[in-house]
Protein backbone atom coordinates (compact mmCIF):
# COMPACT_ATOMS: atom_id res chain seq x y z
CA UNK A 1 0.00 0.00 0.00
CA UNK A 2 1.32 3.45 -0.86
CA UNK A 3 -0.14 6.74 0.29
CA UNK A 4 -1.84 8.85 -2.38
CA UNK A 5 -0.98 12.52 -2.93
CA UNK A 6 -4.23 13.47 -1.17
CA UNK A 7 -3.40 11.21 1.75
CA UNK A 8 0.06 12.75 2.10
CA UNK A 9 -1.50 16.19 2.28
CA UNK A 10 -4.39 15.13 4.55
CA UNK A 11 -2.03 13.47 7.05
CA UNK A 12 0.97 15.78 6.54
CA UNK A 13 0.78 17.37 9.99
CA UNK A 14 1.02 14.00 11.71
CA UNK A 15 3.53 12.57 9.20
CA UNK A 16 5.85 15.42 10.19
CA UNK A 17 6.03 13.94 13.70
CA UNK A 18 9.33 12.06 14.02
CA UNK A 19 7.52 9.15 15.72
CA UNK A 20 4.84 8.90 13.02
CA UNK A 21 6.29 7.12 9.98
CA UNK A 22 4.77 6.38 6.60
CA UNK A 23 4.67 2.76 7.76
CA UNK A 24 2.61 3.81 10.81
CA UNK A 25 0.18 5.67 8.56
CA UNK A 26 -0.15 2.62 6.31
CA UNK A 27 -0.70 0.33 9.31
CA UNK A 28 -3.50 2.65 10.41
CA UNK A 29 -5.06 2.63 6.94
CA UNK A 30 -5.15 -1.16 7.09
CA UNK A 31 -6.66 -1.23 10.58
CA UNK A 32 -10.19 -1.72 11.82
CA UNK A 33 -11.51 -0.05 14.99
CA UNK A 34 -14.75 -0.53 16.90
CA UNK A 35 -16.10 2.32 19.02
CA UNK A 36 -18.76 1.19 21.49
CA UNK A 37 -21.09 4.12 22.13
CA UNK A 38 -21.58 7.21 19.94
CA UNK A 39 -22.09 9.57 22.85
CA UNK A 40 -19.97 11.92 24.92
CA UNK A 41 -16.79 9.81 24.68
CA UNK A 42 -17.54 8.10 21.38
CA UNK A 43 -18.00 11.34 19.43
CA UNK A 44 -14.49 12.69 20.06
CA UNK A 45 -12.85 9.25 20.06
CA UNK A 46 -14.38 8.30 16.69
CA UNK A 47 -13.68 11.73 15.19
CA UNK A 48 -9.96 11.58 15.95
CA UNK A 49 -9.61 7.98 14.79
CA UNK A 50 -11.32 8.72 11.48
CA UNK A 51 -9.48 12.01 11.00
CA UNK A 52 -6.13 10.32 11.67
CA UNK A 53 -6.81 7.79 8.91
CA UNK A 54 -8.04 4.53 10.41
CA UNK A 55 -9.14 2.31 7.52
CA UNK A 56 -12.42 1.10 8.96
CA UNK A 57 -14.48 2.24 11.94
CA UNK A 58 -17.51 0.43 13.35
CA UNK A 59 -19.81 2.45 15.60
CA UNK A 60 -22.11 0.67 18.04
CA UNK A 61 -25.12 2.46 19.57
CA UNK A 62 -28.80 1.58 19.80
CA UNK A 63 -30.00 4.89 21.27
CA UNK A 64 -31.63 7.82 19.51
CA UNK A 65 -30.23 11.36 19.72
CA UNK A 66 -31.98 13.38 22.44
CA UNK A 67 -31.96 17.11 23.12
CA UNK A 68 -30.19 16.48 26.43
CA UNK A 69 -27.27 14.79 24.58
CA UNK A 70 -26.25 17.87 22.66
CA UNK A 71 -24.23 19.58 25.42
CA UNK A 72 -21.55 16.89 25.17
CA UNK A 73 -21.90 14.87 21.94
CA UNK A 74 -20.56 17.13 19.20
CA UNK A 75 -21.17 14.81 16.24
CA UNK A 76 -24.93 15.20 16.80
CA UNK A 77 -26.80 18.37 15.92
CA UNK A 78 -30.27 19.70 16.71
CA UNK A 79 -31.84 18.37 13.46
CA UNK A 80 -30.56 14.86 14.35
CA UNK A 81 -32.87 14.49 17.37
CA UNK A 82 -34.68 11.18 17.03
CA UNK A 83 -32.11 9.59 14.69
CA UNK A 84 -30.09 6.59 15.73
CA UNK A 85 -26.85 7.82 17.29
CA UNK A 86 -24.57 5.47 15.35
CA UNK A 87 -26.17 6.56 12.07
CA UNK A 88 -26.10 10.25 13.02
CA UNK A 89 -22.43 10.14 14.00
CA UNK A 90 -21.45 8.03 10.98
CA UNK A 91 -22.93 10.58 8.56
CA UNK A 92 -20.61 13.30 9.97
CA UNK A 93 -17.59 10.99 10.17
CA UNK A 94 -17.91 10.10 6.46
CA UNK A 95 -17.62 13.82 5.70
CA UNK A 96 -14.55 14.14 7.94
CA UNK A 97 -12.68 11.48 5.98
CA UNK A 98 -14.20 9.74 2.95
CA UNK A 99 -11.22 7.35 2.87
CA UNK A 100 -12.43 5.69 6.08
CA UNK A 101 -15.10 3.02 5.80
CA UNK A 102 -17.58 3.90 8.58
CA UNK A 103 -20.04 1.15 9.46
CA UNK A 104 -22.89 1.26 11.97
CA UNK A 105 -24.24 -1.25 14.45
CA UNK A 106 -27.53 0.29 15.62
CA UNK A 107 -27.83 -2.31 18.38
CA UNK A 108 -27.11 -2.52 22.09
CA UNK A 109 -23.93 -4.47 22.85
CA UNK A 110 -25.02 -7.41 24.96
CA UNK A 111 -23.69 -10.77 26.04
CA UNK A 112 -25.17 -12.49 22.98
CA UNK A 113 -23.56 -10.18 20.39
CA UNK A 114 -20.44 -8.78 22.13
CA UNK A 115 -17.99 -11.33 20.72
CA UNK A 116 -19.38 -11.04 17.19
CA UNK A 117 -19.26 -7.23 17.22
CA UNK A 118 -15.60 -7.00 18.27
CA UNK A 119 -14.46 -9.97 16.12
CA UNK A 120 -11.81 -8.96 13.59
CA UNK A 121 -11.16 -5.54 15.10
CA UNK A 122 -7.58 -4.40 15.62
CA UNK A 123 -8.64 -2.15 18.49
CA UNK A 124 -11.82 -1.50 20.47
CA UNK A 125 -12.55 1.81 22.17
CA UNK A 126 -15.09 1.42 24.93
CA UNK A 127 -17.14 4.60 25.15
CA UNK A 128 -20.15 2.94 26.76
CA UNK A 129 -22.02 4.35 29.71
CA UNK A 130 -22.55 1.36 31.97
CA UNK A 131 -20.36 -0.91 34.05
CA UNK A 132 -22.16 -3.98 32.73
CA UNK A 133 -21.28 -3.08 29.13
CA UNK A 134 -17.65 -2.33 30.07
CA UNK A 135 -17.20 -5.80 31.55
CA UNK A 136 -18.81 -7.37 28.46
CA UNK A 137 -16.51 -5.42 26.12
CA UNK A 138 -13.48 -6.22 28.25
CA UNK A 139 -14.27 -9.93 28.40
CA UNK A 140 -14.95 -10.16 24.66
CA UNK A 141 -11.66 -8.38 23.84
CA UNK A 142 -9.72 -10.54 26.30
CA UNK A 143 -11.22 -13.71 24.79
CA UNK A 144 -10.08 -12.65 21.30
CA UNK A 145 -6.84 -10.88 22.25
CA UNK A 146 -8.00 -7.53 20.87
CA UNK A 147 -6.33 -4.37 22.26
CA UNK A 148 -8.84 -2.17 24.07
CA UNK A 149 -9.06 1.33 25.50
CA UNK A 150 -11.46 1.63 28.40
CA UNK A 151 -12.74 5.03 29.45
CA UNK A 152 -15.30 6.71 31.62
CA UNK A 153 -16.41 10.14 32.73
CA UNK A 154 -18.62 11.32 35.56
CA UNK A 155 -18.92 14.81 36.94
CA UNK A 156 -15.43 16.31 36.77
CA UNK A 157 -13.75 12.89 36.98
CA UNK A 158 -12.41 10.93 34.04
CA UNK A 159 -10.62 7.61 33.65
CA UNK A 160 -8.70 5.91 30.83
CA UNK A 161 -7.07 2.46 30.77
CA UNK A 162 -5.39 1.09 27.61
CA UNK A 163 -5.25 -2.71 27.59
CA UNK A 164 -3.23 -5.29 25.67
CA UNK A 165 -4.96 -8.54 26.67
CA UNK A 166 -2.53 -11.19 27.83
CA UNK A 167 0.23 -8.60 28.24
CA UNK A 168 -1.19 -5.89 30.51
CA UNK A 169 -3.89 -5.49 33.13
CA UNK A 170 -7.42 -5.73 31.76
CA UNK A 171 -10.42 -3.80 33.10
CA UNK A 172 -11.35 -6.75 35.32
CA UNK A 173 -7.77 -6.93 36.70
CA UNK A 174 -7.98 -3.25 37.64
CA UNK A 175 -11.62 -3.35 38.80
CA UNK A 176 -12.43 -6.96 39.71
CA UNK A 177 -16.10 -6.43 40.50
CA UNK A 178 -18.89 -4.20 39.33
CA UNK A 179 -19.86 -1.58 41.93
CA UNK A 180 -23.21 -2.40 43.55
CA UNK A 181 -26.24 -0.85 41.85
CA UNK A 182 -26.74 2.70 43.10
CA UNK A 183 -23.20 2.99 44.54
CA UNK A 184 -21.99 5.11 41.62
CA UNK A 185 -24.28 7.87 40.37
CA UNK A 186 -25.23 7.91 36.71
CA UNK A 187 -24.43 10.72 34.29
CA UNK A 188 -28.01 11.95 34.75
CA UNK A 189 -27.50 12.19 38.52
CA UNK A 190 -23.91 13.45 38.65
CA UNK A 191 -23.90 15.63 35.54
CA UNK A 192 -21.09 16.14 33.05
CA UNK A 193 -19.68 18.97 30.95
CA UNK A 194 -19.06 18.19 27.30
CA UNK A 195 -15.54 19.60 27.52
CA UNK A 196 -14.60 17.12 30.25
CA UNK A 197 -15.88 14.19 28.20
CA UNK A 198 -14.04 15.60 25.17
CA UNK A 199 -10.70 15.35 26.99
CA UNK A 200 -11.33 11.74 27.99
CA UNK A 201 -12.55 10.70 24.54
CA UNK A 202 -9.57 12.38 22.90
CA UNK A 203 -7.17 10.53 25.23
CA UNK A 204 -8.92 7.26 24.36
CA UNK A 205 -8.39 7.97 20.66
CA UNK A 206 -4.74 8.83 21.30
CA UNK A 207 -4.12 5.56 23.13
CA UNK A 208 -5.99 3.61 20.42
CA UNK A 209 -3.75 5.22 17.76
CA UNK A 210 -0.68 4.19 19.78
CA UNK A 211 -1.99 0.62 20.11
CA UNK A 212 -2.73 0.44 16.36
CA UNK A 213 0.49 1.92 15.01
CA UNK A 214 3.10 1.34 17.71
CA UNK A 215 4.39 4.83 16.91
CA UNK A 216 4.60 5.46 20.65
CA UNK A 217 3.95 2.84 23.36
CA UNK A 218 0.46 3.04 24.89
CA UNK A 219 0.35 3.68 28.63
CA UNK A 220 -0.77 0.18 29.61
CA UNK A 221 -0.89 -1.01 33.25
CA UNK A 222 -1.75 2.57 34.21
CA UNK A 223 -5.15 3.92 35.17
CA UNK A 224 -5.14 7.54 34.09
CA UNK A 225 -7.38 9.59 36.35
CA UNK A 226 -8.39 13.09 35.33
CA UNK A 227 -9.72 15.70 37.72
CA UNK A 228 -11.11 18.24 35.29
CA UNK A 229 -11.84 20.71 38.13
CA UNK A 230 -8.17 21.06 39.11
CA UNK A 231 -6.76 19.73 35.81
CA UNK A 232 -4.73 17.18 37.76
CA UNK A 233 -3.78 13.94 36.01
CA UNK A 234 -2.95 11.00 38.27
CA UNK A 235 -1.31 7.76 37.12
CA UNK A 236 -2.38 4.78 39.20
CA UNK A 237 -0.27 1.68 38.53
CA UNK A 238 -2.19 -1.52 38.03
CA UNK A 239 -1.09 -5.00 37.03
CA UNK A 240 -2.42 -8.32 35.77
CA UNK A 241 -4.12 -10.59 38.28
CA UNK A 242 -3.01 -14.21 37.89
CA UNK A 243 -6.56 -15.33 38.78
CA UNK A 244 -8.39 -12.85 36.53
CA UNK A 245 -11.47 -14.60 35.13
CA UNK A 246 -11.20 -12.58 31.89
CA UNK A 247 -7.52 -12.57 30.92
CA UNK A 248 -5.64 -15.18 32.97
CA UNK A 249 -4.27 -18.01 30.78
CA UNK A 250 -6.21 -20.70 32.69
CA UNK A 251 -9.48 -18.78 32.44
CA UNK A 252 -10.13 -20.34 29.05
CA UNK A 253 -11.61 -17.01 28.01
CA UNK B 1 17.52 8.47 -6.34
CA UNK B 2 16.43 12.07 -7.00
CA UNK B 3 13.23 13.69 -5.74
CA UNK B 4 12.20 16.92 -7.46
CA UNK B 5 10.26 18.82 -4.82
CA UNK B 6 10.45 22.24 -6.47
CA UNK B 7 6.99 23.79 -6.19
CA UNK B 8 6.05 21.56 -3.24
CA UNK B 9 5.38 23.67 -0.13
CA UNK B 10 6.41 23.05 3.49
CA UNK B 11 5.79 20.75 5.27
CA UNK B 12 4.70 18.48 2.39
CA UNK B 13 8.23 18.59 0.92
CA UNK B 14 9.66 17.18 4.17
CA UNK B 15 6.88 14.56 4.39
CA UNK B 16 7.75 13.34 0.87
CA UNK B 17 11.46 13.36 1.70
CA UNK B 18 10.88 11.48 4.94
CA UNK B 19 8.78 8.77 3.26
CA UNK B 20 11.35 8.38 0.47
CA UNK B 21 14.07 7.96 3.10
CA UNK B 22 12.00 5.26 4.81
CA UNK B 23 12.29 3.20 1.60
CA UNK B 24 16.11 3.37 1.63
CA UNK B 25 18.59 1.23 3.52
CA UNK B 26 20.99 2.86 6.00
CA UNK B 27 23.90 4.47 4.11
CA UNK B 28 21.93 4.90 0.85
CA UNK B 29 21.60 8.44 -0.46
CA UNK B 30 18.71 10.57 -1.65
CA UNK B 31 19.02 13.74 -3.71
CA UNK B 32 16.31 16.32 -3.20
CA UNK B 33 15.72 19.43 -5.33
CA UNK B 34 14.11 22.24 -3.35
CA UNK B 35 12.95 25.83 -3.81
CA UNK B 36 15.07 28.54 -2.21
CA UNK B 37 13.74 30.17 0.96
CA UNK B 38 11.78 28.20 3.55
CA UNK B 39 12.08 24.80 1.81
CA UNK B 40 15.90 24.99 1.55
CA UNK B 41 16.05 26.11 5.17
CA UNK B 42 13.65 23.70 6.80
CA UNK B 43 14.02 20.38 4.91
CA UNK B 44 17.78 20.02 5.57
CA UNK B 45 17.16 21.03 9.22
CA UNK B 46 14.42 18.39 9.58
CA UNK B 47 16.65 15.76 7.97
CA UNK B 48 19.51 16.58 10.33
CA UNK B 49 17.15 16.53 13.32
CA UNK B 50 16.07 13.02 12.24
CA UNK B 51 19.72 11.97 12.42
CA UNK B 52 20.56 11.80 8.71
CA UNK B 53 23.76 13.14 7.13
CA UNK B 54 22.97 16.21 5.02
CA UNK B 55 24.94 18.26 2.50
CA UNK B 56 23.55 21.23 0.60
CA UNK B 57 24.93 22.37 -2.78
CA UNK B 58 22.89 25.16 -4.32
CA UNK B 59 19.33 23.91 -4.56
CA UNK B 60 20.31 20.26 -4.30
CA UNK B 61 20.24 18.59 -0.92
CA UNK B 62 21.93 15.22 -0.51
CA UNK B 63 20.78 13.10 2.40
CA UNK B 64 22.47 9.89 3.50
CA UNK B 65 20.01 7.71 5.42
CA UNK B 66 21.12 6.97 8.94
Amino acid sequence: MTLSDDALERYSRQLVLPEWTGAAQERLAGASAIVVGAGALGCPAATYLVAAGVGRLGLVDSDAVELSNLNRQPLHSTPDIGLNKAESAAAKLRLVNPDCLVETYPVRLEEVNAEAIVAGADVVVDCSDSFATRYLVNDACCAQGIPLVEGGVLGFSGLVLPIRPGESACYRCAFPSEPPAGAVPTCEEAGVLGATAGIVGAIQALEALKLLTGAVPARTDTILQLDAATLELTHVRTSRRPDCPACAPQSGA
Amino acid sequence: MTLDLRGVPCPLNWVRTKLALEELRPGERLEVLLDPGEPLESVPASARAAGHEVTVAGETVTIVRR
